[in-house]
């Protein structure tokens, strides 16, 4: 009742407009995004910076999580409120783009502009553009501790045999204290290399779930089968536990995405990142998902402002801004410029980072992700509480993917 | 009406005017505007356009099969009310009892200890037990194989386990508030009437019975009035403990279903419908605790 009272009081009473000409007859803007700290110290740089050569305007950046941001910008756009700019993902275009909050971006940005961007950082949906995008990846790699892995794994079979060597019982109490591998394997997202190792994905074309299928199955057995058969990863790894393992060096290898590098380099760690590994009996790579993040602007802001939400968005989305953050976050940057530039060449990490977005797949955008990623996760946790087998888990994902977009399009 | 008279209810109506607003743009409102939700087919693809479909979001609820079922899950959110309240109400007295002693010494200081669960953000409390349910790392096993040679849970695996996890984290969490209104009932008794027992030669199970529970019922009847809508409500530490419904979504709660449908799944009417029977249940309950409680009676009269 709590939650149904604050959605309805939020929709319906959100009256205190995010943007507005403040008190000091600045423009003030407001960027929502859900970046961690290091992330939001550098974008504050650059948004100071921004605002040195525009006396002007006064911009404001807003942390929010995850959820937070979704559902908070779609009640505060719903009310005719919101910040102007809105920074994610480009898979919550889809949901956007459906409540129609917001603006699409195609005439706003010339197309000499965006020539000069990865178009794969330009999110087009139902034939209207409505993400730039300053970062490419948001993806899943091999992360390595370059003390105890010399050279990362290239296959499936090698990283058996490197985490068996690994995995160990260090201090002779009878318990393993250094795995070979961990990663957060309780959420399909970070299932989704293996799925696709073994062929499979999660839906086509039409946006329909593709989960009961033979990449599913195969999935889900080679993960049992190195945590039950070859014990090279934890019985039980959430992200906190996965991630502390990996810091304090009781994994060698952890599956992590590219917002996590920079922290490990901070905490000392002399990491390297390697491409997920092939699948020898599929002879497919284990591809991840990737996503552009970047910037898309609210349909609510006014034509005054408008003028400068693009300034902005251009100055954060310039050669400079990106070669910044890439520098110091790792993060793959969308400015072709920079993308093909001395730095990125010269970067081991961003290198294989690269390597591995190319063998990754992009992140679909319809709302209906949000269903099949529920469905995935009952099924793909009972497989591994040892409840379900794997060919029925694909065949309840599957069915309850398709029950989930029913509800959700009724 | 003389003008004394009118003054002194305009008087009366000025005072109370700021508060009904605050009262109506927070509470009464939004609740109506929810009704109307729960009675619309407002979704995803209904957000703008959206209509009166009349009932139908509430047959839904109660007849649409979902994972895990409506009523399984109504089941369990029962179970881990009464559960949580029980131990709440239980370790509070009792500590209470502790506390009000007269020959404990650092009062101060237990009691501060004993609220600290309350103090520490749900958020944090949730994330650290969560950590100590943990198979292999967790604190809770680690002592349950290393202190009593017993085998280790998989307490966020297993369906039973985790639900038992987060009752655990939520009793924790839970017992102080009970104990510090219990506390508080405590020192309002008169204590002639403990000197009047001690003359008549009561024991201290008949003085419990016949003084300090009657005297403190009044207090802890509301008190556990309201700890049963916040525990059938608790979103936070089930959504947090048990990482959004783990194992399987096997460990929600009827809020947890209200939350997942509207802000994962963008179904505002049947999330609606599902607040507003989430409201009558704790309404019902409520009005049947206090009337059987005789919580409103004056309990010296």
């Amino acid at each position: 009742m709590a939650i149904g009272a604050g959605l309805c009081l939020l929709l319906s009473v959100l009256a205190v407009p995010a943007c507005r000409r403040s008190d000091d007859g600045k423009v003030r803007i407001t960027i929502w995004h859900q970046d961690r700290i290091e992330i939001r110290m550098m974008l504050q740089r650059q948004l100071d910076r921004f605002m040195q050569l525009h006396p002007e305007v006064k911009v404001e950046q807003l942390f929010k999580e995850t959820e937070e941001l979704r559902s908070g910008f779609i009640i505060a756009a719903l009310a005719g409120q919101g910040p102007e700019i809105v920074y994610g993902p480009s898979d919550q275009v889809g949901p956007f783009e459906m409540m129609n909050i917001i603006l699409p971006l195609e005439d706003l940005f010339q197309k000499d502009w965006l020539a000069g961007y990865d178009p794969r950082a330009v999110t087009w949906y139902k034939g209207h553009l409505y993400q730039v995008a300053d970062k490419l990846g948001n993806h899943l790699t091999l992360v390595y501790n370059k003390k105890l892995v010399p050279v990362p794994p290239q296959t499936d079979e090698e990283l058996i045999a490197v985490g068996k060597q690994l995995t160990a019982d260090t201090n002779g109490d009878g318990k393993i204290d250094r795995y070979g591998l961990t990663w957060n394997y309780t959420e399909p997202f970070f299932f989704i290399p293996f799925m696709t190792g073994f062929g499979g994905w999660i839906m086509d074309d039409q946006g329909r779930p593709t989960l009961d299928s033979r990449g599913t199955i195969g999935g889900l057995e080679f993960i049992k089968r190195i945590r039950d058969v070859e014990k090279i990863i934890p019985n039980e790894a959430d992200y906190n536990i996965a991630d502390i393992l990996f810091k304090d060096g009781n994994a060698g290898m952890i599956i992590n995405g590219d917002w996590s590098w920079a922290g490990y380099l901070k905490a000392g760690l002399d990491i390297g990142v390697a491409p997920l590994p092939k699948i020898t009996s599929t002879g497919l790579w284990c591809g991840t998902m990737v996503s552009p993040k970047g910037f898309s602007i609210n349909v609510n802001v006014t034509e005054t402002k408008k003028r400068w939400v693009l300034e902005l968005i251009r100055f954060l989305m310039s050669e400079g801004s990106q070669l910044e953050a890439t520098k110091e976050l790792f993060t793959m940057p969308t400015c072709l410029a920079v993308q093909h530039g001395d730095f990125v060449r010269d970067n081991e990490i961003l290198r294989n980072s690269q390597i591995q977005i190319d063998h990754g797949r992009p992140m679909p955008v319809v709302p209906e992700l949000r269903a099949i990623w529920d469905a995935m996760r009952p099924s793909y946790q009972s497989v591994l509480a040892g409840t379900m087998t794997a060919e029925q888990a694909a065949r309840e994902m599957q069915a309850l993917a398709l029950r989930r977009i029913k509800e959700m399009n009724e | 009406m003389n003008t004394n008279t009118l003054r002194h209810r305009l008087y009366v109506f000025v005072l109370v005017v700021p508060a009904f607003i605050v009262l109506f743009g927070v509470v009464i409102y939004p609740f109506f505007y929810n009704v109307v939700i729960s009675l619309s087919n407002m979704n995803l693809r209904h957000i703008r356009d959206w209509r009166i479909v009349g009932l139908d979001q509430y047959v839904k609820v109660f007849t649409e099969p979902s994972q895990p079922d409506f009523y399984a899950v109504f089941l369990k959110t029962v179970i881990w009310t009464v559960v949580n309240l029980l131990f709440h109400v239980v370790i509070g007295v009792f500590l209470a009892l502790v506390l009000n002693q007269k020959e404990i010494r650092g009062k101060a200081i237990f009691r501060a200890i004993l609220i600290l669960p309350w103090a520490v953000p749900q958020l944090i409390v949730a994330l650290t037990w969560r950590g100590m349910f943990n198979y292999e790392y967790g604190a809770i096993n680690l002592i349950l194989t290393q202190w009593f040679g017993l085998p280790a849970v998989q307490w966020l695996k297993q369906p039973l386990e985790a639900f038992i996890a987060v009752i655990i984290a939520n009793v924790w969490l839970g017992f102080p508030f009970m104990m510090v209104i219990a506390l508080g009932a405590l020192q309002s008794i008169p204590q002639e009437l403990y000197e009047a027992a001690d003359i008549d030669g009561a024991s201290w199970y008949h003085k419990l019975k016949n003084i300090t529970i009657p005297l403190i019922r009044p207090v802890m009847v509301p008190a556990i009035t309201l700890g049963t809508i916040w525990t059938f409500n608790n979103l936070n530490i089930v959504w947090l403990v048990s990482n959004a419904g783990e194992p399987s979504d096997q460990t929600h709660l009827l809020v947890s279903f209200v939350y997942k449908a509207a802000f994962n799944f963008y179904r505002y009417g049947y999330g609606a419908a599902l607040s507003i029977v989430i409201f009558f249940i704790l309404l019902a309950f409520s009005l049947v605790f206090m009337r059987s409680s005789k919580a409103t009676e004056n309990v010296y009269s």
